[in-house]
Parts: C-alpha cells; structure tokens; sequence
C-alpha cells in the first residue's frame, strides 16, 4: 500500500476520477467530500493532503487555516478559479502548491510525487547515493556498483555539481562559471571534453544526461 | 429651518440683548447724572444767597424747586414735598425736577421740625468726611432720591444740606429703550430679509438645475451666474458633473468591454470545443464499429481540450489586463516554481506529440514583485507555442539564469520551423487588439504572444524574439529580481 493522501473535492465526477488516478499512482486516497474546519487530532494520518478551493460548508482556506495550526502536512491546492489573491492568500497560510483546473491527471500525480520526494531531496550528507553511483563529497570519492572510480579534480567536481540536484538540470552556464576555471578552460567544447571523459570512466551506466537546450543532469537510471 | 427664518433668528438673538444692554447702561448714566446735578444745583443754591436766608430762620427754611409753590401740606404728610403736577410727570432725567431742600447742623440736626430724620448709616457716612451721600428709596408708587451734601462751612445750623427729590417710580432698569435704539433690531431683521431674497431665488434655482441634471444622468449643466459663493457652489457642482459624467462613461465602456469579452469567449471557446466533441464523436463510432482507437484522433482530442483551456486562461488574463491596474496584486513569485508549474501544465501533451520538454533552473528561487497568474501565463504561452508548432521529437527548453546584479534572464528555446525575421518584428510591433488577435492565424501565435507581451510590460521586463541556436526560435524574458 501506498502513502496516504487526503483528497477534499466536492465535485463528485472530478473527485472519483482523482481518487482513481491517484490509486493507479499507488497512492492510497481517502475522499472527503466536504471541507470542514478542523481541530488537532481530526485529520486522519496522511502524507498529503489535496484540497479544493472551493467547497461547500467551509471555504478551502479557513479548512487550510484550521489545519495549519497544528499540522505540516504538505497541502496542494486545487483552484477554478486562476486568481491571483486566491494562490498568494493560500502560500501565505501554508499551502505548499497549488493546481488550476483543468489539469491533466498526469499533471497532478507528478506534483504529489514532487511534494512527497522534497524531504529526501533535502538530505544533504556527506555521501548521496544515484542509482549504482555513491559520491562522497567530503573525501572527494566515487564508486560505480561499490568500485572506487580514479576522477580528475574538475571531473570530481562536475559530478558532485551534478548529483547535489540529482534528476535535475544543470546548466552548461552554471557548469563553466561553477566547476571549470573560468580563465584556463571555460569554453563550452571543454565542458563536454570533461563530460565524455566522466562518462568513459563511470562505464555504460553513468546517468549523466545530456539535456537539451540546457545542460545536463545526473539520472539514477532505469531501476530506479 | 429656512435660510431667512434662520438668519432673522440670529439677528434678533444678537441685536435685542445688545439693545436691552445699551438700556440698562443708558439708565445708570441716568441716574448718576441726576445726582450729580442734585448735589451741583444745591450747592449753587445755598452759596448764591439761600445760606443767608436758612441761617436766618433756620426753624422755618425750606425751599422748593422745580414747580410753582404749594400750599403747605398738612400734618398727616408732614415731610412730602409738593406733588409733581399734572400727568407730564417728572422732567428730563438730569434736571433738577420737584425738589425740596432741609437744612441741618453739624451734628445732623435740624431745627425745622418738617425736616426727616435722617436715618442712622445716612448720618454715620456723612459724619465720616464724605461730601454727599446718596439713598434711594421706593414708596407708594413713587421713587425718592435724597442726598445730603455737605456744605463747605462747617458752623452753624446749616451745614448740611438735603436735597429730597420725588418723581413717580418708573420701570425697573429705566423702562423701555428710545424707539430709536428698538428700531435697530427691527430694522436690521427687515434689512436681512430683504436683502437675502434674490440669495435665495438664486439658491433654489440652482437646487432645482442640480435635481434637473441628476435625473438626465448629469448631462444637463447647471449655469454659473455671477461671481460669489452661490456661483463658486454652482462651479463645484459642474467639476463634480463633469467627474461623474467621466467615470459613468468609463463605467459603460468597462461594461461594454466586459460585454464584447463575454460574447467573445463564448465564440472563442465554442470552436475548438466543436472540434473536440467532433474527435470524440470520432473515438465512439470506431469503438461501436469495433475499429481499433487511432492514437492520433486521442492526441488531436487531448490537443484541443488543452487549447481551450489555455485560451479560457488567455482570455481571463486578457480581461484582467484590459481592467488595467493589474499591480494592485504584486507579491512576491517564486520563478522556479512558476517554471515547474507550466511545465507540468503542458508536459503530458508535449510527451503526446513527442517533444521533450526540458528545464533548467539555478538551485536556488529566483523571487520577482509580480502577479504569479499573469506571470505564469506568460510563460506558458511562449511554451505552448513551442510544442504546439514543435516537430515530433522535437525539443523545448525553459532555461532560467540568474545573475548577480539581480536580474534574471528566462529563455525558451525550441527547435521547430522558427518565425522569420521580418514577421517576429511584425508580431512583435503589433498592438494588442481584440478580435484579430484572437484568431488561431498568424502563425497560430495568436492572442498568447499578445498577453505575454503586455505582461512583460506590466512587469517592466524586457520581451525578446530571435532564432533559436537550434534553428527554432528563442523567446527571452529579461528583468530585474527581487533576490
């Protein structure tokens, strides 16, 4: 079973077509069909909670309100209406996102999964684990599938700048100003030199990607 | 209350105390006088000749003064004078009027029996040094005053004179003022009122045009006549006219905006709304007839349900910055996430029509002052407009710098067919406008390069359009940031 998500939707169609996409997600939804103000201890023990705007009994943001005096909870909130007082009104007391409808149900699964992976992405140690790759920021040290790696200094530091955001891309810009030295070696042609040699020494599932029009970034790969 | 009535009020509210004041203090300038000439006319007397005459005899000295002589008055009113006669009364206030003199000594004493016992704080203050001393009493509907003048010998049985004068009681504080001074109060009460009947004409006129140009929703004047307050009143009211007349006609056009905006959505949204019930329509009669699903027809559905909702948003947007004063709602927005979000908006048509649609943001927000919807708008059009003239297995970017002299730069760059030159300048020149914008031609660029232009400009950025190093085109977003 999933994490728990709670979804407060009044919208009979739109609420079942959610419950079920998040199911489909691996998710395990509760449905609330109504908005209510609520006290410590009556929320049930979700990981998330995905809250409409608009709802009969009590408006989205005094249930927002309620919940936020005793509750961290991530809260994506759900809008018809595209106004501006609405999201600044809803970030102020706590909301953690917001979705204007019509959204795709793709759209909406990506952004709990990005709410629920935001803790992980935060815990930054001295060593993070990509896919079959390990960095050791601290002693400066790489293994491939628990093997040591032999990196150059600018080598070392394009990957660690690449695995601080894993999944994200990094781009060619931030890489010359960040990891080259700017006054030795920072044209483009260097970078991706220093790239194709990374990936030459990390062996056929390196994860470095090259991302178009960007830059690139690190991937934990398919089994991940 | 009336204007008039009211004034008349205050005039007679001022003026009769003032009158009755002018009375009271009339009066005791009066009095004094008459004692000022009572003792000044007694001394005159006794030194031109009447001493001789009372020292001579003193039991039987007395003199009268004022009127012809009367018989002696009997026993039974031993010590009254002679009754002032006729019903003339009294003479003017300052003369001497019916006066009767006694003589007494130095002790106070008099030798004529007629003479009045002096009463006891009368002698004390004459014995005391004073030159006079004054009493004044009321009886029997008459008014008595008497003073006792020392004379300057001090011997002999007439060193004291007192001088009795008797006259009928008038009113208390002197009786009504001279019908000069009554008139005053009157007068001035007429004179208001007279004067203030053409002010008054003048002001009902001008009520009565105001009424008139409220009911014709303030297109008819008022007229301005002559030069006092009554016309700077009728001035103020024709500014006031002219601002409501203003911001009645901008309240029309808004409605009418609001009216033309309505009816344009209506039609903009029923489009492409066809067009999708026509795909589904499609999708059924394959399902009923056993055909297999055509992943282009679902695409095609997709595309279009998301064309609708991006021009709803357009349109609301649209509405919002025709309102004007889209600054009122400036907070701060987060870049980053605003990116994220669009790319969520569109990622799963992107993967349907095989576009890879990429970011790269700095790790830390990029925060601006702006108005996150119209922002995200923005952005989103220009992505729109990359995949939705992308070729399959074409490519989108959203790539966000931030520099150090906080300014950040947002770029979207595909590799699709491009715009040329001559026709990027042309879109970029052409003003925002209505229906032409509106359309899917030109390109199918359409209204959102439109809103995202006059966003841009609303947030004094920096809106750019060049060929893309990939051969599509590179729509740059530049300005200031807030971190």
């Amino acid at each position: 079973m999933g994490e728990r998500v709670l979804l407060v939707e009044d919208d009979p169609q739109l609420g079942a077509q959610i419950v079920e996409h998040l199911r489909g997600a691996g998710f395990a939804p509760s449905w609330w069909r109504e908005g209510r103000v609520l006290a410590p201890g009556e929320l049930p023990d979700v990981s998330l909670v995905v809250l409409d705007l608009m709802l009969p009994g009590t408006y989205g943001l005094d249930m927002l309100k309620s919940l936020r005096t005793f509750s961290e909870v991530p809260v994506l909130i759900l809008s018809a209406r595209n106004d501006t007082l609405d999201k600044v009104r809803a970030l102020k007391l706590g909301a953690d996102d917001y979705l204007t409808k019509p959204f795709w149900p793709e759209e909406l699964i990506e952004r709990v999964r990005a709410r629920l992976r935001r803790p992980l992405l935060q815990k930054a140690g001295a060593a993070v684990d990509v896919g079959p790759l390990r960095i050791d920021f601290q002693a400066q040290v790489v293994w491939m599938h628990g093997q040591p790696v032999e990196l150059t200094r600018v080598e070392f530091a394009l990957l660690a700048a690449l695995a601080r955001r894993p999944r994200e891309a990094v781009t060619r810009q931030w890489l010359l100003e960040h990891v080259l030295d700017p006054e030795r070696e920072g044209t483009e042609r260097t970078l991706d030199v220093h790239v194709s040699r990374l990936r030459r020494k990390l062996g056929a599932r390196h994860g470095v990607e090259t991302v178009w029009g960007v830059g690139y970034r690190l991937t934990p790969g398919e089994d991940a | 209350m009336k204007l008039r009535l009211r004034l008349a009020l205050t005039v007679a509210a001022v003026s009769v105390p003032m009158v009755a004041g002018l009375g009271y203090v009339q009066h005791s300038l009066r009095q004094r006088n008459q004692v000022e000439v009572l003792e000044a006319s007694t001394l005159a007397r006794m030194q031109a000749g009447e001493r001789e005459r009372c020292e001579a005899q003193p039991e039987a000295w007395r003199s009268w003064r004022g009127g012809p002589p009367r018989p002696e008055p009997g026993p039974g009113a031993p010590d009254r004078p002679p009754r002032p006669e006729g019903p003339g009364g009294p003479r003017s206030a300052g003369g001497p009027g019916f006066v009767t003199h006694f003589a007494y000594d130095g002790r106070l004493e008099s030798r004529n029996p007629h003479a009045p016992v002096l009463p006891e704080s009368v002698r004390r203050e004459a014995l005391e040094g004073r030159t006079s001393v004054v009493r004044r009493t009321a009886m029997r509907g008459e008014s008595q005053l008497d003073v006792l003048v020392r004379m300057p010998w001090a011997e002999g049985p007439c060193a004291f004179v007192l001088a009795r004068r008797l006259e009928p009681r008038g009113p208390p504080l002197g009786g009504m003022p001279p019908p000069e001074v009554l008139a005053i109060p009157f007068l001035a009460v007429l004179a208001m009122v007279v004067a203030l009947g053409p002010m008054v004409r003048r002001v009902r006129q001008l009520t009565s045009e105001v009424r008139a140009s409220a009911s014709s929703r303030y297109v008819a004047p008022v007229q301005v006549r002559g030069d006092d307050e009554v016309a700077e009143l009728a001035r103020a009211f024709q500014e006031a006219r002219a601002e409501i007349q203003h911001q009645l006609s901008q309240q029309e056009a808004r409605e009418q905006a609001l009216r033309d905006f309505l009816s344009n959505t209506t039609h903009d949204v029923m489009t492409p709304l066809t067009v999708l019930q026509g795909h589904l329509s499609t999708l059924q009669q394959r399902l009923r007839q056993g055909e297999a699903l055509e992943p282009a027809v679902v695409g095609d559905a997709m595309g279009e349900a998301h064309y609708i909702a991006s021009l709803v948003h357009n349109l609301a947007a649209a509405a919002r910055l025709e309102a004007g004063a889209p600054r009122a709602e400036f907070a701060a927005v987060d870049l980053n996430a605003v990116i994220a979000r669009v790319l969520g908006r569109h990622q799963p048509i992107a993967r349907q029509q095989r576009i890879a649609l990429e970011r790269g943001v700095p790790e830390a927000a990029v925060w601006v002052d702006g108005d996150v919807t119209l922002i995200e708008q923005a952005v989103s059009n220009i992505v729109f407009n990359g995949i939705h003239h992308g070729r399959e297995d074409g490519h989108v970017a959203v790539v966000l710098e931030h520099s150090r002299e906080k300014r950040f730069r947002l770029r979207v760059i595909d590799d699709g067919p491009g715009i040329p030159e001559a026709e990027r300048a042309r879109l970029m020149e052409r003003r925002f406008r209505g229906n032409a914008a509106r359309t899917r031609g030109l390109s199918g660029q359409g209204l959102g390069l439109h809103i995202t232009q006059h966003v841009a400009q609303v947030h004094g950025w920096a809106l750019t359009l060049a060929a893309s190093e990939y051969g599509g085109l590179e729509v740059v977003l530049e300005g200031l940031s807030s971190t």
